[in-house]
């Protein structure tokens, strides 16, 4: 039985507009709303797309809240706990490929159980030790935990990436004098490069996005991070929808780059091992 | 399992070095999860057995045993914010691998362009979950939402979605559903293209619909993925906190409030750390338990999922 070719084509079209509106459409529609007035946005009945674009909603985002002082929050706190994530999880992951540990599965198995400890319970006592430490509304208060809660995941991410590295390589380093560090260093961290990136990109992307955390341990307006910054957001009456909304495609537009960009990483860093089973 | 013959050899002083090396490497981990995980767990239990309201400092942090426990065992709100945790695991879970499974067969057709279909499903795992919820409280905000606006159109009364107790639970399981089948869906891709073509040629051969051939196939080829996207949407649902919190913040009163909010209500807003701690400790049983299966499935399945 086959199809006529007309129908296949169609298919393929219903198929790839379901999923691509089904991921677009709430991004696209807030978008759109970013561009209304304020009147606009409170009539009924409600328009798809802007009658009388405006900006407006952009300049008050940064008049009305100090959102360039979320983004920065949110970049730096990413960044250095990704810095920290990934430099920690290559020396764990080289440790557990290269150095005959014992049961390196075991190891690894415990670096997962105790990471998936729910965060909220964790939430608790973190906010008792960061307040002892005086950390509470500093980043370190989140760059230590975050760089925990992508441990596992760039862990095996590297380790997979690793164990593709033929030991004759580093071995070959080492007898033209280099050490075991050096040979990580110059030899496996630059062939697995894309492994690296990968780890760094998937740990920077939790790290943008944790709200639980931020919200309990950073949440002065100083400290606050994106998604604690926006949701926190309060208007004197109601819920300040047009600054809102410039607020998020400001915040969704630098991510969805990254993303876009790296997109065929990340879909293979998120499915690590492939189902190979 | 059969005792394999062990060779014991005594380590070169080279392997040995190397062994130490490795702990060395391996160290600086280890040392971050006993400062963030393990030492605030010893904590955590610590505290659940104390009273300790940041409120009354001058009552100290006396040991007063399972009080905490009973005391949750007696307050109805907790009950109440348990059964809605429950509820969205119900609810959610299988929702989200429905629709993540559905997403996964219609973005694994051979599409010659590429990019738009992956990134549609990149897209909601990448946002914040409580932008999700915020786009979300937006489309189903009564006068102006696009929901209600959509219902209106088909000549339907407007709906008080989020202020109405069974409503609001409705809206969330939609914006969580959303949220989450992308990634479900990602996992479930990856399955669905490890599954040899040359079983539907066969099949095709033997005059199989392609209703068959999902139900003979497809399913019980990609039952690894579902299982493990099964787990580990369970493990995240029992914490769901985000969502509700940007769509309703637990309200009407506290019609949607989970669990997770409870305790962070009790933590952060009545500083009540011995209460909260022991309510932290009931949800850490519980994922525990729910890891302890994930973890048990990895390890007979080589399937792995990272996040």
């Amino acid at each position: 039985m086959t199809m006529p070719r007309f129908n296949k084509t169609a298919v393929l079209w219903i198929a790839a507009l379901v999923v691509a509106v089904n991921g677009f459409f709430p991004a696209l529609w807030i978008l759109f709303t970013s561009f209304k007035t304020e009147t606009e946005l409170m009539r009924v009945p409600i328009t798809i797309f802007p009658t009388a674009p405006t900006f407006e909603n952009y300049i008050r985002v940064f008049t009305d809240q100090p959102i360039h002082l979320f983004l920065w929050n949110s970049f730096m706190v990413a960044t250095l706990s990704t810095l920290l994530c990934v430099t920690v999880s290559a020396l764990a992951a080289y440790a557990l490929v290269r150095l005959r540990m014992p049961s390196p599965g075991l190891i690894l198995t415990t670096l997962l159980a105790i990471t998936m400890f729910p965060l909220i319970s964790l939430m608790v006592p973190l906010f008792q030790v960061m307040r002892s430490l005086e950390l509470l509304n500093t980043w370190w208060a989140l760059i230590l935990p975050y760089a925990v809660l992508s441990m596992p995941v760039c862990t095996m991410v590297l380790v997979s990436f690793f164990q593709d590295i033929p030991a004759e390589l580093e071995n070959a380093a080492m007898i033209d004098g280099c050490s075991r560090i050096g040979a990580l260093w110059h030899v496996v961290i630059p062939l697995t490069a894309p492994g690296v990136f990968t780890a760094g990109i998937l740990a920077f992307v939790n790290a943008w996005d944790e709200f639980l955390l931020a919200l309990t341990l950073a949440p002065r307006v100083s400290a606050r991070t994106v998604p604690v910054g926006i949701t926190l957001y309060q208007g004197e009456f109601a819920f300040p929808w047009p600054i809102i909304s410039a607020a998020l495609v400001i915040a969704i537009v630098p991510i969805s780059i990254l993303i876009a960009v790296f997109q065929e990483r990340v879909v293979g860093g998120l499915t690590q091992g492939g189902m190979k089973g | 399992m059969s005792a394999t013959p062990v060779v014991r050899h005594r380590l070169t002083k080279l392997e040995r070095a190397e062994q130490r090396l490795g702990w060395a490497l391996l160290a600086p981990a280890f040392l971050l999860l006993v400062g963030v995980v393990l030492y605030p767990v010893v904590e955590l239990i610590n505290q659940s057995f104390r009273f300790n309201q940041l409120t009354m400092p001058w009552m100290g942090t006396p040991f007063i045993g399972f009080d905490n426990y009973t005391k949750a065992l007696g307050d109805p709100r907790f009950w109440h914010a348990t059964l809605n945790t429950l509820i969205f695991i119900i609810v959610t879970v299988p929702g989200a691998v429905i629709v993540g499974l559905g997403l996964a067969l219609l973005a694994n057709k051979p599409f010659t362009v590429k990019w738009p279909v992956r990134l549609g499903l990149l897209l909601p795992w990448a946002l914040p979950l409580v932008f999700a919820g915020l786009i979300f409280r937006w489309f189903f905000e009564y006068n102006v939402g696009l929901v209600n606006a959509v219902i209106k159109m088909f000549g339907g009364q407007p709906l008080t979605w989020l202020s109405d107790p069974t409503l609001a639970m409705i809206g969330i399981f939609v914006a969580i559903i959303w949220k989450t089948s992308s990634f479900v869906a990602l996992v479930l891709l990856a399955g669905l293209q490890t599954i040899p073509k040359s079983l539907y040629e066969a099949a095709e051969v033997d005059g199989a619909s392609s209703w068959q051939q999902f139900w003979e196939i497809t399913l019980p080829m990609l039952r690894p993925a579902i299982v493990v996207a099964l787990i580990f949407r369970t493990i995240t649902a029992i914490q769901t906190f985000d969502i509700p919190y940007a769509m309703t913040n637990g309200g009407p009163g506290d019609a949607t409030e989970t669990l997770a909010m409870y305790i962070h209500k009790n933590t952060i807003d009545f500083l009540d750390i011995g209460y909260g701690s022991a309510l932290a400790v009931l949800m850490f049983v519980v994922s525990a338990l729910v890891t302890a299966v994930y973890l048990r499935h990895t390890q007979r399945n080589p399937a792995r999922v990272a996040t």
